[in-house]
């Protein structure tokens, strides 16, 4: 039972296209960073180019030369088929050893064949392919070692057919995706159950073996850690369901779902459950998006990210069941206090850095960081999220979409004469006029379209991006506290696209706000081209900027926070915009409607059989037992 | 379609044993020990009892009137081996099912995962075999939903014409018992529709399947659990007892472990190239196949007479090292036998 013995060393001859979060399809929420597996063939591949063009192709996280240029990376390394997986292949394999000891002598082939296991042996992993067949061909009279010849069948065997995935239908090739999915989802998740499922073991077996227990002690040790487990077992094979729980608000809504507060039945725990609608996910193809979400929210321990506790789904809603951080985001604040303090913009700033810095260490480009993903805990510190549902969960990939936002015209009339924030020269006289900016803010965030003040030019201008393109969110953010809107707010998104890509000529500093010199030259140095973006080449570049003197960022979660959130329950949403948000349950409503559409019937489907897209329900121990 | 829920019979064709072992229904788990009469396998292959540790070779030939060919070849020699070894006879016509083929045998994950299906040490037991039958109905849903979920134009990869029947092999077909008891051969898109809503709707019976946190319990240890405690559970005690499973708990999850397996024996039999292989998908069904065997024999939810219709494959793995020599599937397996298809392969 050590549990070093576990290996989950993907083969890397699988097909790889199936491996992570589908590469192909945007996520505004962190994207794994494991190369786009090129081999995939079953892809689309109209989207996976950025990705393939702009994605440090490894090593981000893997190396700790988080100083050092680790982001040249344009070029695409399809080494690692099997994204993200360092290929160990064949050194684990325990049928590579066994394999080399058997020889054969049946058909006169055996001393041939006998010699040809043998000189295989040093250099038999695990074949890579791809190209697409699994098959080296060692059989037969060749002479050792043998060239990859393609596939040469046995003849004893049925003839190993070329692949041929086209012919079937797409319905079939989108199961094939999420059965590889997975599957492959099914055993790193079990190992890592197990793995910590022994950890725990050890931890009790040392305390019980431990001579000053009592024997009271230990049979209750005992029975508390068995309880323990068999109930994290019973929680791992028991679907959830939205009805076990109670809606205390709606504090988020968005064209896809909600988020609401609510409260579990029996145990009155408090959840933000996000649910989104899967026919719109559908529609706007963003599975992969909430894929990432989970993978991220899922694997990370840490304290800059929100926590995922599990999700689940039915016939019409995916659930993710989240933290609910009391302290609502930062946006809510900024329209609240309109500006910071060069020192409050601080604190925030520099927690920001350490968030990104986190998400960043997980293997994950945010790509939409933005004031409405950043929410606030109990403590007031901050923490990073997809929360909002607006969140652009419009296609970050797409260069047609952005194309056609770039060229295309303005949706309002030029004439308008309203406001004039299109203007750059705002000063505290006409700061009013940012106020309609600022009321249409929230609705902005809520739509589909999302906002793209805070998205860095090189995401839709569609040469690729890396990790930094989060350095200069955290820019653009920042001068929003400091300013008291984003450097490239307009009137219409359009033109924010467009201030955007020209932020050469349009990122200006109003006169009449003094910023510090070096709060100042921070901004200018994270919203810039990528090539001299500070933050390129670590989070560290920014942490040891002169603005930051002084701060220390490794005891910065556990000093007091500048705005503590007041709050008289666990349910209390004082620092959510409940009132500006309609609270009809739209969920509920909508699941009357279907039902009605189906003459009164609910929808008669064998759960297993209809898995939409997760089909899985991911749940850690961690969260829900300690 | 409803009235076929009634229950599932195995038959066996092309032996004459076929009017054999009665053939337990789901629906009615306590009529006979599940051990015994549940397999398909066991209806011809008794011989095999004796072969618990070592199938034998060619325990089940098929009746004279088979058409099936055998091909004996000799067996395969290993090294440091005594030449006087019984012959290998693989009892399938040739050529060999593809996944038989070590190229094709492979799999997305190494090592030993005998700590993946292994009861941890203080879950209890019952709880640990819910678990694992939830798990494994939900590895396999995901490789059925690919054939078995229709395209637009209504079609699916499984239906009546490829699939006229639930096979696994010439020799081996599952029947449903209909409302009469009697055995009626479905075809296979059929029979996995049905198996389908029977199992979830086992494990989706809170009766079945309790999912109140409250009632689970933990497993007995000799020195840290009382003895009264012990005691006290000494007279009604079955799988599951003490975490508020019902008794029919270990024979239900027989059932469905066997239910699975006879799933998964269809789909290598007939769906293996079509579509898994052209999908890609091979390497993920040798997976969860591979660990369903490993996790339904150690917790002996499947015996291995039952196992006939895939013990070659088994063998196989024994051979290759999928499973350990320490493991129960290696004991079952014939692995000289394994060794010899080995030698028959693409080597990759």
């Amino acid at each position: 039972m050590d549990s070093s013995r576990l290996h989950l060393n993907f083969d890397n001859s699988r097909p790889a296209a199936n491996d992570r979060a589908f590469p192909t399809t945007p996520s505004t929420f962190p994207q794994p960073v494991f190369p786009g597996p090129q081999s995939g063939s079953m892809q689309s591949q109209q989207q996976q180019q950025p990705y393939g063009a702009g994605y440090p192709q490894q090593g981000y996280f893997a190396q700790n030369q988080y100083g050092q240029q680790q982001y040249p990376g344009q070029a695409v390394t399809s080494d690692y088929p099997s994204g993200g997986y360092p290929p160990q292949a064949g050194t684990n394999d325990p049928n590579t050893g066994l394999a080399h000891q058997f020889s054969h002598q049946n058909l006169g082939g055996g001393a041939a064949r006998g010699g040809q296991y043998a000189a295989r042996g040093p250099s038999s992993g695990r074949p890579r392919t791809a190209g697409g067949s699994g098959q080296q061909a060692s059989y037969g009279n060749y002479a050792p070692p043998m060239p990859s010849q393609g596939v040469v069948s046995s003849p004893e065997f049925q003839p190993i057919p070329e692949r041929n995935p086209d012919k079937y239908g797409t319905n079939a090739n989108s199961n094939q995706k999420k059965c590889s999915q997975l599957a492959a989802d099914f055993f790193k998740d079990s190992v890592k159950r197990a793995r910590e499922r022994n950890q725990r073991q050890n931890e009790l077996e040392q305390k019980l073996q431990d001579p000053g227990q009592s024997a009271t002690r230990r049979e209750q040790l005992w029975s508390t850690a068995g309880r323990k487990e068999g109930q994290y077992l019973r929680f791992l094979r028991t679907k959830d369901k939205p009805e076990n729980y109670n809606t205390v608000k709606i504090i988020g809504k968005g064209a896809f779902g909600e988020v609401k507060l609510v409260q579990k039945k029996g145990d009155g725990k408090v959840y933000a459950m996000k649910s989104l609608i899967k026919t719109e996910m559908f529609k706007k193809d963003q599975l992969a998006h909430v894929r990432s979400e989970r993978d991220i929210l899922a694997e990370s321990d840490s304290p800059w990210v929100v926590k995922l506790y599990t999700t689940f789904q039915d016939a019409y809603f995916l659930y993710m069941l989240m933290e609910f951080l009391p302290g609502g985001d930062l946006m809510t604040m900024l329209i609240k206090y309109e500006i910071f303090s060069e020192d409050i913009t601080r604190f925030y700033i520099a927690e920001i850095v350490l968030a990104i810095e986190a998400v960043h260490k997980l293997g994950f480009i945010h790509r939409d960081i933005k004031p409405d993903n950043i929410l606030l805990d109990r403590g007031g510190h901050v923490k990073l999220t997809d929360f909002g549902l607006s969140t652009g969960f419009h296609r970050l990939h797409d260069n047609n979409y952005y194309q056609q936002l770039l060229q295309g015209r303005s949706n309002r009339p030029r004439d308008r004469t309203s406001v004039a924030i299109d203007q750059i020269n705002l000063t505290v006289s006409n700061r009013s006029q940012i106020n309609d900016w600022r009321r249409s803010r929230r609705l902005m965030a809520y739509s589909t379209v999302g906002t793209p003040d805070y998205i860095a030019p090189e995401i839709f201008t569609g040469h690729g991006y890396t990790f930094d393109c989060d350095w200069w969110s955290l820019g653009t953010i920042m001068f929003e506290c400091l300013v008291g809107w984003p450097p490239f707010c307009a009137e219409d998104s359009h033109d924010t696209y467009r201030k955007i890509v020209n932020w050469r000529q349009t990122l200006y500093f109003p006169d009449d706000i003094t910023l510090g010199a070096e709060a100042e030259n921070l901004i200018r140095s994270m919203v810039c081209n990528t090539e001299n973006r500070l933050g390129r080449g670590g989070a560290h570049e920014i942490k040891s900027h002169a603005f930051f003197r002084g701060v220390d960022f490794d005891s910065l979660r556990r000093i007091r926070a500048p705005f503590e959130p007041r709050l008289t329950s666990n349910i209390d949403t004082t620092y959510f915009p409940t009132d500006e948000i309609d609270q009809t349950d739209n969920a509920t409503l909508l699941k009357a409607q279907a039902i009605q559409n189906r003459n009164g019937q609910a929808p008669e489907e064998s759960p297993e059989m209809s898995l939409p897209f997760i089909g899985y329900t991911f749940k850690r121990f961690d969260n829900n037992f300690r | 379609m409803s009235n076929l829920f009634s229950g599932i019979k195995a038959q066996i064709r092309g032996t004459s044993a076929k009017a054999g072992t009665p053939v337990k229904s789901p629906t009615t788990p306590t009529a006979e020990s599940p051990a015994s009469s549940l397999a398909p396998a066991s209806v011809s292959a008794s011989a095999s009892a004796s072969s618990l540790h070592r199938p034998a070779v060619a325990d089940r030939h098929p009746s004279t009137s088979s058409p099936v060919p055998r091909v004996s070849l000799p067996e395969s020699r290993s090294h440091g081996q005594s030449i006087d070894v019984v012959p290998t006879v693989l009892d399938i016509p040739r050529p060999l099912p593809l996944w038989l083929n070590t190229a094709c045998a492979k799999h997305i994950v190494k090592g030993n995962f005998m700590t993946l299906s292994a009861r941890p040490k203080t879950v209890d037991p019952g709880e640990w075999v819910a678990h694992q039958v939830v798990e494994h109905y939900r590895n396999l849903w995901n490789f059925v939903r690919v054939l078995h979920e229709k395209e637009e134009d209504g079609s699916s990869i499984c239906n009546p014409s490829t699939c006229p029947k639930m096979s696994a092999g010439k020799n081996h077909s599952y029947t449903w018992l209909n409302r009469n008891h009697e055995p009626v051969e479905l075809p296979a898109y059929e029979y996995m529709t049905l198996m389908q809503r029977w199992m979830s709707g086992k494990i989706d019976d809170p009766a079945l399947f309790p999912t109140d946190p409250d009632t689970v319990g933990f497993a007995l240890h000799p020195e840290y659990t009382s003895n009264a405690l012990q005691q006290q559970q000494g007279g009604e005690d079955w799988l599951g007892a003490r975490s508020g499973f019902p008794k029919q708990l270990g024979s239900t999850c027989q059932l469905i472990f066997r239910q699975i397996f006879r799933v998964y024996a269809h789909l290598y039999w007939d769906h293996f190239v079509e579509p898994f292989y052209h999908l890609n998908l091979e390497k993920q069904l040798n997976s969860c196949f591979s660990h369903f065997i490993l996790t339904a024999t150690t917790l002996d939810m499947l015996q291995p007479a039952e196992l006939e219709p895939m013990q070659y494959l088994i063998d196989l793995w024994a051979a290759d090292g999928t499973f350990p020599p320490e493991s129960r599937p290696y004991a079952y397996a014939n692995v000289e036998r394994g060794r010899y298809i080995q030698s028959l392969g693409t080597s990759a």
